[in-house]
């Protein structure tokens, strides 16, 4: 290890220093609410000045475990992205329910931190760590309304179905550690490389793969591998569901495009008829559950299901060989991250007021009694859509487009993502006909979220309409990020 | 050293599978939690019967083995903490009664 070991990590660095700010602003001046917040967003600011330096230089740290290229910018830009609204759109829903601000913001901090350093892993070792440093954090947040009994229902099967998937990861790893005896990314891919070549795969690697490729599928909340999201997502705190909703999945495939993409790439032809099917199943049953949920945050978490489908119809273009289906899923990650942001901020915007509950009866006439966020509720729902000229529309036309020109079965799957993006719009069209077109049943006093709420909200909303008139500004950072190790 | 390495992934195999079938049938959330770190250490049997029969890996093994031993405390910590929080709240360690948001 050397000082410019510590100069590439740099982000990661400062990130841990900022959750660290954190618990000791908070311990030196306790129930100074105001000190806190202003250190987590200032701290998050400097994170984000430390990663724009960074853009455009390429390196690598600790003898390979850790790169520095395009990939690890864009991500980490995203995650600090993910952080500063978390806590913009928390401080609103923490502090009536009288849950502590600066535990939230440390955790959050602690958890991106994981975030980011999955995104510059090239060491399977160092990818299962951060990978942990994600998560753990993540029940936590999950359970942190402790005395809501939902809450820490929802934690408690988030934390079970998370950790015997990590399980099931790490003895992938380990198979693939042993048999190809080395941790790197890079070396895996070359011992996998030969095989490719050889025509023959051990049992033991193929097994480990496999193992291995599960635990990934759990992480990023694929069909079969999806039963803890529904209740994990509605059980916590919306500004939470969030963050959770984004954080973890992005960071989820961040996992993949460095496991699969630059470990398994040399093997592509053979994983591409798992990811298609992994991809019809997850965005089909995703979305005819959604249709059939009548509670918002359980809705979304649906259709957060179903999005990973179309993230995955990109990694299965990228598996028929066509490279552009990499920038496709950083695209519609970046996008979604900001549309799915915004739609939980509305819920939770509602929900300021303890007890207000987020079944879709609370919408019933808000398009009246909060006009704006109604407004701001129906441009995420429709970005979710996938209507143009919103963020989401250009997310699926790229993943589409990508697996049209990879040909063959893609064909198909591009298809069926066509036809799944019409059938949901029947869902997340019923909560703007509640808003405009129902009067309420009791009448709610119209929600006034503070100053941050509001910023964030803009922040969301604004990149939402940006990338959806303008994708060119996106695309010229995910064609770059998306051009990396395989 | 006795035996083979096969000899010991087949005994980290069965221990993995023991821990599987533990968090897939047992209903009470201690027992599940009990399951997920045999399971974890059927893993690190795995990591030191490989770094123990492959000279190559002698290293790598020792280090490895440490971070899930450091890992699964971490989780062990939060799992137990979700636990007793739950446990004031419901009064029951039974998962298959933590079933108030399913419709």
């Amino acid at each position: 290890m050397n000082w410019s070991d510590i100069g590439t990590i740099a982000p990661v660095v400062a990130s841990v220093l900022v959750a660290a700010a954190i618990l000791i602003v908070d311990l030196a001046l306790p129930n100074r609410r105001q000190a806190v917040i202003a250190t987590a967003l200032g701290g998050l600011g400097v994170v984000a000045a430390v990663i724009l330096l960074q853009a455009g230089h390429a390196g690598s740290a600790f003898g390979g475990a850790y790169s520095l290229d395009n990939l690890t910018v864009f991500l980490d830009a995203i995650f600090v992205a993910i952080a500063v609204l978390t806590i913009l759109f928390g401080v609103d829903y923490i502090e009536p329910r009288g849950l502590p601000i600066a535990e939230f913001a440390a955790i959050l901090v602690f958890a991106v931190t994981g975030a980011m350093l999955i995104a510059g892993s090239t060491d399977l070792v160092l990818l299962f760590v951060a990978l942990e440093l994600m998560v753990l954090p993540g029940y936590v947040l999950a359970g942190f309304a402790r005395r809501d009994p939902y809450s820490t229902e929802g934690a408690i099967k988030y934390f079970l179905l998370g950790s015997f998937s990590s399980a099931i990861l790490l003895f992938g790893l380990a198979y693939v550690w042993g048999i190809t005896g080395t941790t790197r990314v890079d070396g895996v891919a070359a011992a996998l490389a030969k095989v490719a070549a050889g025509g023959s795969i051990q049992p033991g690697l193929a097994m480990g793969l496999a193992f291995m490729s599960a635990g990934v599928a759990f992480k990023m909340a694929a069909v079969p591998f999806h039963y803890w999201t529904p209740d994990a997502y509605q059980g916590s705190p919306t500004p939470i569901t969030a963050y959770l909703s984004v954080g973890p999945k992005v960071g989820a495939f961040a996992i993949a495009l460095r496991l699969f993409v630059g470990a398994l790439g040399p093997l592509r032809a053979d994983w591409l008829p798992v990811v298609i099917v992994l991809a019809a199943v997850t965005m089909t049953l995703g979305n005819l559950v959604a249709i059939s949920q009548d509670n918002v945050k359980r809705m979304l978490a649906y259709s957060s299901i179903a999005h990973t489908g179309y993230i995955l119809v990109g990694l299965a273009a990228y598996a028929g060989g066509q490279h552009s289906g990499l920038s496709a899923i950083l695209f519609y990650g970046a996008a979604y991250t900001f549309m799915n942001m915004g739609a939980f901020a509305v819920v939770a915007a509602l929900q300021r007021q303890p007890g207000v509950s987020s079944q879709i009866a609370t919408f019933a006439g808000l398009g009246r009694r909060d006009p704006w966020l109604g407004a701001l509720m129906a441009v995420f729902l429709l970005s979710l859509t996938g209507i143009p000229p919103l963020a989401g529309f250009w997310a699926k036309a790229y993943v589409i487009l990508a697996a049209v020109q990879a040909g063959g079965w893609l064909t198909a799957l591009a298809v069926l993502a066509m036809v799944n993006a019409a059938a949901a719009a029947f869902y997340y069209l019923r909560v703007v006909v509640y808003m405009y077109m129902r009067e309420p049943a009791e009448e709610l006093r119209p929600s006034s979220p503070g100053l941050l709420f509001r910023v964030g909200l803009g922040v969301t909303c604004v990149l939402t309409v940006v990338f959806g008139l303008f994708p060119a500004i996106a695309t010229a950072a995910t064609n770059a990020a998306g051009v990396f190790g395989g | 050293m006795s035996g083979s390495l096969d000899s010991y992934l087949v005994l980290s195999g069965l221990l993995f599978a023991i821990g599987t079938f533990g968090f897939l049938a047992r209903r009470n959330a201690i027992s599940m939690l009990m399951s997920i770190e045999l399971m974890l250490n059927a893993v690190n049997l795995t990591v030191v019967a490989f770094g123990a029969f492959v000279p190559a890996l002698k290293t790598h093994a020792a280090v490895i083995a440490l971070l899930v031993i450091a890992v699964a405390a971490a989780e062990a910590t939060v799992g137990l903490a979700l636990v007793m929080a739950i446990y004031r709240n419901r009064k029951t360690p039974l998962v298959d009664e933590y079933d108030s948001m399913s419709e």
